[in-house]
């Protein structure tokens, strides 16, 4: 066992008063968001709060309904246009990315251009999340911090997932699943390193939120516990439902984003005209606007809505989401999947009472059951969202149902969905996590890292007796062909040649063991191709077929050894 | 000539017609007998009853023996109105002082009713603490001074319920579990909060709801539970009688009636759940023909001592710290008061904070809705 010395001891500091300072930052700036969201809300007639002061002139609502999310879309299209490489809203992939391969995120410029994009979209009603940019938002000020010269390894994901934690922390007052939820779907393993100033970070955030800024609890139930031993049984049953509902819901938002790309369209107009959509849905059906936290609200009280409203509610905003999404506002999927469930589950604990016989503890376990049991597969994050439920209800007979409900929801959309959206984001962009973090870190990192030039080069017309004389000197016993164009036409090996006259042309003799690499061939994919290369090194050619170097077939499985010994490494970081 | 004016004043009466004539016949009346001390004479419009016992006693006895002035007193039972009325009515506006609910001191301001108030005037605490620091935060608007704290409540008669008694808002709509008749105020004030909140829903999150026309459809639900069991009042003294005499076995009303009840021996209990938190600000309406005299007087009620005096007399919380600090016992019962104030850190965490922006943007809905419910009864 090592003793603690001095740079331990300024490691420890360091990372506990980092996760303070980017714990504090990201709090207030999450606060700032959700607080800028509400005035928007207000001044724009979102907000019902704002609406009802205009309750006699029906024209005005009936106008702002339909022309803010327009206007809000122009504004978001020309916000991403302008300002945030890729063009699309940044959010919790991003912050997987930066943190899963170390790559630096994306520049302060895009992250603000982004998150002003995103308070629009919000502001304006449109039907987005509001944790994935505050996730963003955490992972921006997180990922500042990790540029700092600390001397600590692996700073950034740390620095990153400091800030995610202290936002999510923040937005939902919830210290323990702000923490869970950096680890379950940022950091996606558990160091001691990183589990401290993640956890200071969370603590920081909750005391922001709670102590200094007192924010209101996201919602507050009263439960008096479960009545009945058959209702977890109904408790699985509904799992599995939200399990259907939640890979409809991730299948639309993936239709919408390749209808969004099928339509002749300008990029700039795309949420606009999603706006136009949101806004004339929204004269029949208000509730899609916005993040609805009064719906939410009402889901939990028993004949708040009839059942035919529940059904209709929940789908326009599974519809309009899907679309706000698909076509370009930036925001979340958490927030309104919250929505989207709590109002099935609404529904489910509502229809219950139609079977004859079948006693039930009320509606609020099954709309709480419901909306963590559609969360949990559409963000990959089941212990978060139980989590959720136990410190915001701090019940625990609701924890528990909430339990057995995410548990089945998983199971079964984890089979159709992966483990979450963001992961099907991610795979869309090249990066595999579904076996793991190895596969996706190998998958990101390059072959071409270990490029070397010490390799015997020779013409195509070179003669074997000649061939032998080149590979003799250098010591090696394979040559590559390149010719005067720079191109590669093959590998010629010198067991190939011994029985050749000494006349003939090396380069009818070239086979090659049929393996090229490519300036983006990942470590993973080399692994996958060396599999029965008979040879030392693999050529590795440019986009237009120029030869660049060779990769040695022991540097590829260094390169593999290295990527794996880095992950086991951070994995088991003490303090 | 104070009694007489409150003689003079019928409890039942809310409105304008017998203040005006009141304040029409004052001056005349009060003149001959305030000329002995000082010619003048300060009219202060104020709520009556036992609450404005507790203002005769600490303030305005005092300022008759400090300065010879006479205080006449004149009965309004809140809202703008009344004061618009008066001002706008005649000429000469014979009232010097108005005690109104703060919000409806702001609704008056913004509509020029009210003369301009300088914090200046204000005394310091006895410690030198400026009143900017003394006073609650918000306290000192642009045409009033924030005096004291109230609270709407829900109050039930001990007699009815002899063994499990009420403890919750929720507990006032459950005719099952407590049968009888309860009274409410018969305005659109207060009963939606707590019909919503009966339902569960956090005092932070009810007037966001209420904004949706589903929590006002739910909030008459619950109404609709009582109907058929509803009496109504309108002057802050009948649920106190209507308790005391069986007629109902809740009611909502202020706090501070309540409480003198309670002292004097009715069988009446507060249910702290929900209580609805509000303000009372001292005002000079605009163009009032003693304005000086009134800012004297103004002065005068805020002193931190005299505030102290009448929280001793009912349970309604000072809103200046100082003030608050001095609270002691009631005045003849010896009770320890500050336990009874709405202020008190036990009552606090329930309370519902009264939003008056929302009030201000709902008024004519919430009528609109009152009165059609109360249509569909009759």
């Amino acid at each position: 066992m090592s003793g603690l010395d001095w740079r331990t001891l300024r490691r420890i500091v360091t990372v506990s008063l980092l996760g303070v300072v980017v714990g504090g930052l990201a709090s207030v700036a999450a606060v700032a968001f959700v607080e800028a969201v509400e005035l928007l809300n207000g001044w724009l007639l979102v907000s019902p709060y704002a609406r009802i002061q205009y309750e006699t002139r029906p024209l005005l609502v009936g106008a702002a309904t339909v022309l803010v999310p327009v206007a809000g879309g122009l504004v978001v299209g020309l916000l991403v246009r302008h300002f945030v490489a890729g063009q699309r809203g940044l959010g919790p992939p991003d912050s997987i990315i930066a943190v899963q391969t170390g790559e630096a995120p994306p520049s302060a410029r895009c992250g603000a251009g982004s998150t002003l994009a995103a308070l629009v979209s919000l502001g304006c009603g449109a039907s987005v999340g509001q944790y994935g940019p505050l996730v963003y938002l955490g992972t921006l000020i997180g990922g500042l911090a990790g540029r700092l010269n600390l001397a600590v390894e692996n700073l950034q994901a740390i620095g990153i997932a400091s800030g995610v934690a202290a936002a999510i922390a923040t937005a939902f007052n919830a210290p323990i699943a702000g923490l869970v939820f950096a680890h379950e779907v940022v950091l996606r393993h558990y160091s001691l390193r990183a589990f401290a100033p993640v956890t200071v970070a969370a603590a920081t955030g909750y005391v922001v939120a709670n102590v200094i800024l007192e924010r209101p609890p996201l919602f507050l139930v009263r439960f008096d516990g479960v009545a009945h031993a058959h209702e977890f049984l109904l408790f699985a049953l509904e799992g599995v439902l939200s399990a259907f509902l939640a890979t409809g819901f991730v299948a639309l938002l993936g239709a919408s984003g390749r209808l969004a790309r099928r339509v002749s369209l300008p990029l700039v107009l795309r949420p606009a005209a999603a706006g136009l959509v949101l806004g004339v849905v929204a004269l029949e059906v208000p509730e899609v606007l916005g993040m609805g936290k009064e719906t939410l609200r009402f889901a939990t009280i028993e004949g708040a809505f009839r059942l035919d409203e529940l059904a209709l509610i929940t789908a326009a905003k599974v519809g309009t989401t899907a679309l706000c999404i698909g076509f370009g506002f930036v925001g979340g999927v958490f927030s309104p999947a919250l929505l989207i469930g709590i109002l099935f589950g609404a529904l489910f604990g509502s229809a219950l009472p139609l079977v004859p016989g079948l006693a039930t503890s009320g509606v609020v376990v099954y709309a709480i059951c419901g909306m963590m049991a559609v969360t949990s597969p559409v963000i990959g994050a089941p212990l978060t969202t139980i989590l959720i439920v136990f410190e915001l209800t701090r019940n625990y007979d609701l924890t528990v149902a909430a339990m057995v409900a995410v548990v089945f929801a998983n199971l079964l959309a984890h089979r159709v969905v992966g483990r979450s959206v963001f992961d099907r984001q991610l795979k869309a962009r090249g990066f595999d996590f579904s076996l793991g973090r190895d596969k996706a870190i190998l998958g990101s990192r390059r072959v071409a890292d270990y490029l070397t030039t010490a390799c015997t080069v020779v013409p195509p017309g070179i003669a074997v007796a000649d061939l032998h004389e080149r590979l003799h000197r250098d010591g090696r016993a394979e040559a590559h062909i390149v010719d005067r164009d720079g191109r590669h036409r093959g590998l010629v090996r010198l067991q190939d040649t011994v029985e050749a006259a000494p006349d003939t042309p090396a380069d009818t003799l070239a086979g090659g063991g049929g393996v090229t690499f490519t300036e983006t061939t990942s470590v993973w994919d080399a692994m996958q191709q060396v599999r029965g290369f008979v040879g030392e090194a693999v050529p590795l050619v440019a986009g237009d077929g120029r030869f660049l170097g060779v990769v040695p077939e022991e540097a590829v499985i260094r390169a593999y050894e290295e990527s794996v010994y880095d992950l086991r490494r951070e994995e088991n970081e003490s303090a | 000539m104070i009694c007489a004016a409150r003689k003079m004043n019928r409890p039942e009466a809310p409105g304008f017609w017998p203040a005006l004539v009141l304040a029409l016949l004052l001056p005349a009346l009060a003149a001959p007998a305030a000329a002995a001390a000082d010619d003048r004479t300060l009219t202060v419009v104020t709520w009556g009853g036992a609450y404005e016992a507790s203002q005769e006693t600490a303030y305005f006895r005092p300022f008759e023996a400090k300065t010879g002035i006479d205080v006449e007193t004149v009965r309004y039972d809140g809202g703008v109105d009344a004061l618009r009325r008066h001002v706008t009515g005649n000429g000469a506006t014979q009232w010097d002082v108005i005690d109104m609910i703060r919000a409806d001191a702001r609704a008056a301001c913004d509509a020029g009713l009210l003369a301009p108030l300088d914090p200046g005037i204000l005394a310091p605490a006895p410690d030198g603490t400026p009143p900017a620091k003394d006073f609650l935060p918000g306290a000192l608007g642009d045409c009033a001074v924030t005096q004291l704290v109230f609270a709407t409540v829900i109050a039930y008669n001990d007699k009815a319920f002899p063994g499990v008694k009420p403890r919750t808002v929720a507990d006032f709509f459950d005719l099952e579990k407590f049968p009888g008749d309860r009274a409410l105020r018969k305005a659109p004030v207060g009963l939606f909060e707590w019909a919503l909140m009966s339902y569960g829903v956090p005092r932070q999150q009810l007037y966001d709801l209420l904004s949706t026309d589903r929590g006002l459809r739910l909030a008459f639900r619950r109404l609709d539970r009582l109907r058929g069991h509803l009496e109504w009042w309108t002057g802050g003294a009948e649920p106190v009688e209507m308790l005391k005499s069986g007629e109902v076995v809740m009611a909502s009303g202020y706090n501070g009636r309540f409480f003198n009840a309670r002292i004097e021996g009715a069988p009446i209990t507060v249910i702290w759940d929900g209580q609805l938190l509000d303000y009372n600000a001292w005002a000079v309406p605009k163009n009032a023909d003693d304005a000086d005299l009134a800012r004297r007087f103004i002065r005068f009620a805020t002193r931190t001592g005299n505030m102290a005096k009448q929280a001793r007399h009912i349970s309604y919380g000072p809103a200046r710290k100082s003030a608050r600090k001095r609270v002691g016992l009631h005045a003849e019962k010896g009770i320890p008061m500050r336990p009874h104030l709405p202020t008190a850190p036990r009552h606090l965490e329930r309370a519902i904070r009264r939003d008056h922006d929302w009030y201000t943007r709902t008024k004519a809905l919430r009528h609109r809705r009152f009165e059609a419910w109360l249509d569909e009864g009759s």
